[in-house]
């Protein structure tokens, strides 16, 4: 009896510890301007003279590492693009957050206390945005997400909080009428995998569904699973599946399940499914950005990062490079007044008014620190992983 | 909710049961023998899975395969199966074999720290992206079976797992290593002094164990196509709850532990919700614990004082 309890003891401290473990534990990567040549031209003005930090928030391992690979990639690229323009040396500072709230907590405490820090892009989620926001609020240090869209991050708690992204007010309703009126779906079966981004868009799209007078069943599954066929048999009769998921494996998984079992309903992904993993052809995805390699007058980018980082897979990158090129450039501005402080430099944040960035659209934000005039976008899945716009 | 549906869920279930089952007895081998819990059994199935992986990728893909179907699943169960044994192996070697008479804490931390160890080298050597098999259409699609669409992969998968379970039982009823595996498992000291090599026997053991890790790796590529550096923790897991369910220590207990928490899931998931499916296959390892505190066929742990 002692030897079973024993046992049961280790299985239940082992399961949370782990899990606990998998959420946080090693330490974060601290690599200070490893990109960033340190070339101050002699044709440089103010800006040119002007130091400093950005910090970097994102998921560069656990679950979502492929997304924060992305993430850190382009950010890197941001600044060593605008040191080579503008002869600045400014530095990145990287912060692993496994996209858990409580190890970004951390890594802001380390960022705050790094005088050399200006502003920081990221982090990617919006429960993370929640956690890290009070303690930039309180140093006023400017930061900005290049993919955290949950709606109530801008309602005013955090003013130095900005975003390059559009928030889900915009993305529940605008899936809804697609499902609704382009799709004509009957009924609609949606499963959320157990976040508060993916909970809020499901609430978000049920409500704007059900005024359309579609019926809507709805079911959760957590994102550790990697069978989804008992489910999946369940929800085979829904006209469309709409998965607010973050990994596309899994729901490329889920559609090949719901094929197998002989069902044609159509699946439709939010934002995290835009990616070169979810294949399936006839499905159809939203997301908060532009695919930039359509984006003509990004072309030139996208081969320069592909040449340095190799193919980009997912939307998540590229707004962290809009993000970095704002933050920057606010640190520059900055620098113009005199010595650059954070506040000022997060002053210069809400004052961006950036032409044609990597997104395609010009980027400045109002006075929440959404960014104006952002929208999202639907794609058609075609066959063999390629993507096509799918509205006007 | 008619016959049809729960014959679907019969067969959902039995897939991942097997898989299950396969990781369980890899635990519960090792556990017999050193009364160690090799935490590192998980990332062993992972390797197992990222070698069918790339075997099936150097065969040309799914798609475009250079030799029969046959030849690359028995190539990549082969290697799939010796990759994973050595890697047993060299745990056993260099991160168990010093701490044999340690207190029993030592090596069961160490085993964490192996889990970690080749979850990061994993994410080193191969990085974050998930890899899919992408064997959906690989044996011609689906049967449907009464009514039921059963793909052939997991006809197969199901197949090979039970085969691999019938072999296993042999080896350790019939032959020579068997005996000599349940006498060390019985009382390692005195199986000694009978003159078995107990190092050999403990090598065989992680060897065995773990090339049915890098088996059930390639089945879960194959069924459910996804791999990718983490997805160890959450078999390894379930594996060792199945173990621990089944009686830790018993081979038959580890298939019978396997298949139930895999049905498990699978009903659960498909009557009550899949918001529930953990919480239910740990509600069920709870209750066999309280009822049944050696496992559904273990046998009570008697201590001579």
């Amino acid at each position: 009896m002692k030897r079973a309890a024993t046992l049961l003891g280790l299985v239940l401290v082992l399961g949370l510890s782990l899990v606990a473990a998998g959420c946080g534990g090693d330490d974060d990567d601290e690599t200070t301007g490893d990109t960033t040549a340190a070339t101050t031209g002699d044709d440089g003005g103010a800006a040119a003279d002007c130091a400093g930090s950005i910090g970097i928030m994102a998921p560069i391992t656990g679950d979502a590492a492929s997304i924060g690979e992305e993430q850190l990639n382009f950010t890197k690229f941001a600044v060593s693009e605008y040191n080579e323009e503008n002869g600045t040396s400014f530095a990145l500072v990287e912060g692993d957050t496994q996209l858990d709230p409580a190890q970004a907590s951390t890594v802001a405490q380390r960022f705050v206390s790094d005088d050399e820090i200006l502003a920081v892009v990221g982090p990617a989620g919006s429960q993370e945005v929640s956690a890290v926001g009070p303690i930039f609020t309180r140093e006023d240090l400017g930061f900005i997400s290049g993919s955290a869209t949950a709606t109530d991050l801008t309602n005013g708690d955090f003013p130095t909080f900005h975003r390059v992204v559009p928030n889900d007010a915009a993305q529940g309703p605008t899936i809804g009428e697609f499902i609704a009126g382009e799709l004509d779906a009957q009924t609609v079966f949606i499963v959320d995998d157990q976040t508060s981004y993916s909970t809020g868009l499901a609430d978000s799209a049920t409500e704007s569904l059900e005024g359309e007078d579609v019926t809507v069943e709805r079911e959760s599954v957590s994102q550790d699973q990697s069978d989804f066929s008992a489910l999946v048999s369940n929800v085979a009769d829904a006209d469309v599946v709409f998965l607010p998921w973050q990994l596309a494996n899994k729901a490329q998984v889920f559609a090949q399940q719901l094929q197998e079992q002989g069902s044609d309903a159509v699946v439709f992904g939010s934002d995290g499914l835009f990616s070169a993993d979810f294949t399936q052809e006839g499905s159809y995805v939203s997301s908060f950005a532009p695919d930039i390699t359509a984006i003509d007058s990004s072309a030139e980018l996208v081969e320069g990062y592909e040449a340095e980082y190799g193919e980009f897979t997912s939307t998540f990158g590229p707004p962290m490079y809009a993000a970095a090129q704002a933050a920057l450039a606010a640190i520059s501005a900055a620098c113009e007044e005199g010595e650059p402080t954070r506040e000022a430099v997060a002053e210069q944040i809400g004052e961006a008014d950036q032409q044609d960035s990597i997104l395609g659209d010009a980027i400045s934000f109002d006075d929440n620190g959404d960014v104006e005039g952002a929208r999202f976008y639907i794609f058609r899945v075609l066959g063999g992983g390629e993507y096509e716009p799918a509205d006007s | 909710m008619d016959g049809t549906f729960l014959l679907q869920q019969l067969v959902n279930g039995l897939t991942l049961g097997s898989v299950y089952a396969l990781i369980a007895l890899g635990y519960s081998l090792v556990y017999g023998i050193l009364k160690l819990l090799n935490f590192a059994h998980g990332e062993v199935y992972m390797i197992g899975a990222f070698i069918g992986y790339f075997v099936l990728i150097g065969l040309g893909g799914p798609d475009a395969l250079a030799v029969p179907v046959v030849v690359a699943l028995t190539l990549m169960f082969l290697a799939a199966m010796l990759g994973a044994g050595l890697l047993g192996v060299l745990i056993e070697r260099f991160a168990y074999r010093r701490l044999r008479n340690a207190p029993r804490i030592a090596p069961l931390i160490t085993a964490l720290g192996v889990s970690f160890f080749l979850q990061s080298t994993a994410l080193l050597l191969f990085g974050a992206r998930f890899r899919s098999y992408s064997t959906f259409e690989f044996l011609g699609g689906a049967v449907t079976v009464g009514g039921v669409r059963i793909s052939a992969t997991r006809i197969l998968v199901v197949a090979a797992a039970f085969s691999l379970m019938v072999v296993l039982t042999l080896l350790v009823g019939r032959t020579t290593l068997g005996k000599a595996m349940r006498a060390t498992a019985y009382d390692r000291e005195a199986a000694a002094m009978m003159g078995i090599d107990v190092d050999r026997v403990i090598v065989a053991t992680f060897l065995i164990g773990s090339a049915l890790a890098g088996a059930a790796g390639v089945m879960f590529g194959l069924v459910f196509f996804s791999v990718f550096h983490l997805m160890g923790f959450a078999a390894g897991l379930k594996g060792f709850t199945a173990a621990v369910v089944g009686g830790i220590g018993s081979i038959p207990g580890a298939m019978l532990g396997g298949l139930l928490i895999g049905l498990a899931e699978a009903f659960s998931a498909a009557y009550i919700s899949s918001t529930f499916q953990d919480l239910i296959v740990f509600l069920i390892l709870i209750a066999v614990m309280l009822f049944r505190p050696t496992g559904l066929l273990g046998k009570a742990d008697i201590r001579k004082v």
